[in-house]
């Protein structure tokens, strides 16, 4: 498959100058770049100037769910094979990409792979890299998601993924917040969609610690979630 | 009449009129804010029904009764809002994101483009 086909969604708000060094960091791969700016305050194209890239801008601010929904969406009228998930603050390493991607072009020993998960809990060295505190949210919150979908993972609210173009058409997200992650899992058990967790490295730099998850915000998720699954 | 059976009623008939007004366009409403209009305006004037419909329906006092039946209808509204604005909320979005697809820009790369201000390249979709 040509790298090209392969579409890397990075949904960005407010991320300012991070968003360039994370995007300059995938172009030599590749792949065809998709930035969704989410209503940033400074426009996220003013930071990628001279970037061989594609970038679309919500025109108010919705969410993480829907950016990614977006991205998705422009990139299968663009022909995209594989769709990957990727944060634009440079926790995710885009050397992992091709490991994501791989199950889903070649299939693995069970067959077709749909969805291809990222986990920071399946190799010893990237778990180290989870500083504790993390570590008992993120397992409360893979907890928590198998309660809501039944689908059991060794993480939770990783946002580093690849869906395959079949896949993506069958997701459709309507979380438009951080839920999105649990909702996936909800759409890919639905849609009998086959799916692989793989293990990737997560970098904690104090500049995504500062812009990840709280403690208060995951309560805010399963209240997300207990809504949705009330009302849908 | 007491002073405070003035005061509800001229409040009912407001919300009336405010409810005539608003829901100009659907029946229903209309028919169903005067109803409740016309039950209002008829226990404001007859205090005792309200007692004695509490007392049929197992509870002791009028006002209880009233209290109880504001407190559901409460929460119903604040349901059919919630639900209203999520519906809301998704066609914005829906609208939100036909506009960045279409709008959506293709930045080139300076060792794509042949222009020679090339890091300024930038072409809409």
């Amino acid at each position: 498959m040509e790298p090209s086909g392969i579409f890397i969604i990075i949904p960005a708000f407010n991320e300012n100058a991070v968003l360039r060094s994370t995007v300059s960091g995938v172009i030599p791969f590749g792949y065809t770049v998709v930035v969704v700016d989410d209503g940033s305050a400074i426009p996220a194209a003013s930071h990628l100037e001279g970037l061989n890239v594609y970038c679309l801008r919500h025109a108010v601010n919705l969410g993480q769910g829907a950016a990614l929904q977006t991205g998705g969406e422009f990139a299968l009228t663009r022909g995209a094979e594989v769709i990957v998930h990727f944060d634009a603050d440079g926790q995710h390493s885009p050397e992992l990409i091709e490991r994501l991607v791989e199950p889903i072009v070649t299939g693995d020993a069970h067959g077709k792979v749909e969805v291809v998960l990222g986990s920071r809990f399946l190799d010893a060295d990237d778990r180290r890299m989870v500083p504790r505190r993390k570590r008992i949210l993120l397992k409360t919150g893979a907890f928590v998601s198998w309660v809501f979908t039944g689908v059991w993972l060794t993480d939770a609210h990783n946002g580093f993924r690849a869906l395959s173009c079949t896949a993506a058409g069958k997701i459709q997200l309507k979380e438009n917040g951080f839920a999105h992650a649990t909702e996936i899992l909800d759409l890919l058990r639905r849609a009998k969609l086959s799916f692989k967790e793989v293990p990737v490295a997560i970098r904690y730099t104090s500049y995504s610690r500062a812009k990840g998850q709280s403690m208060f915000n995951s309560f805010n998720i399963v209240i997300d979630l207990m809504l949705r699954k009330l009302f849908k | 009449m007491t002073s405070i059976q003035g005061i509800l009623i001229a409040g009912f008939v407001i919300a009336a009129i405010f409810a005539g007004t608003v829901f100009r366009a659907k029946l229903v409403y209309r028919l169903l804010a005067l109803l409740l209009f016309l039950t209002a305006t008829i226990l404001v004037i007859f205090p005792d029904l309200t007692t004695v419909i509490a007392h049929a329906l197992g509870v002791g006092r009028g006002a209880d009764l009233l209290l109880y039946v504001s407190l559901i209808t409460g929460i119903d509204v604040a349901l059919l809002l919630y639900l209203r604005i999520r519906d809301l909320e998704q066609k914005l979005s829906r609208l939100v994101r036909d506009v960045a697809v279409r709008d959506a820009l293709h930045i080139a790369g300076a060792a794509a483009s042949e222009n020679p201000r090339k890091n300024e390249v930038t072409t809409r979709l």
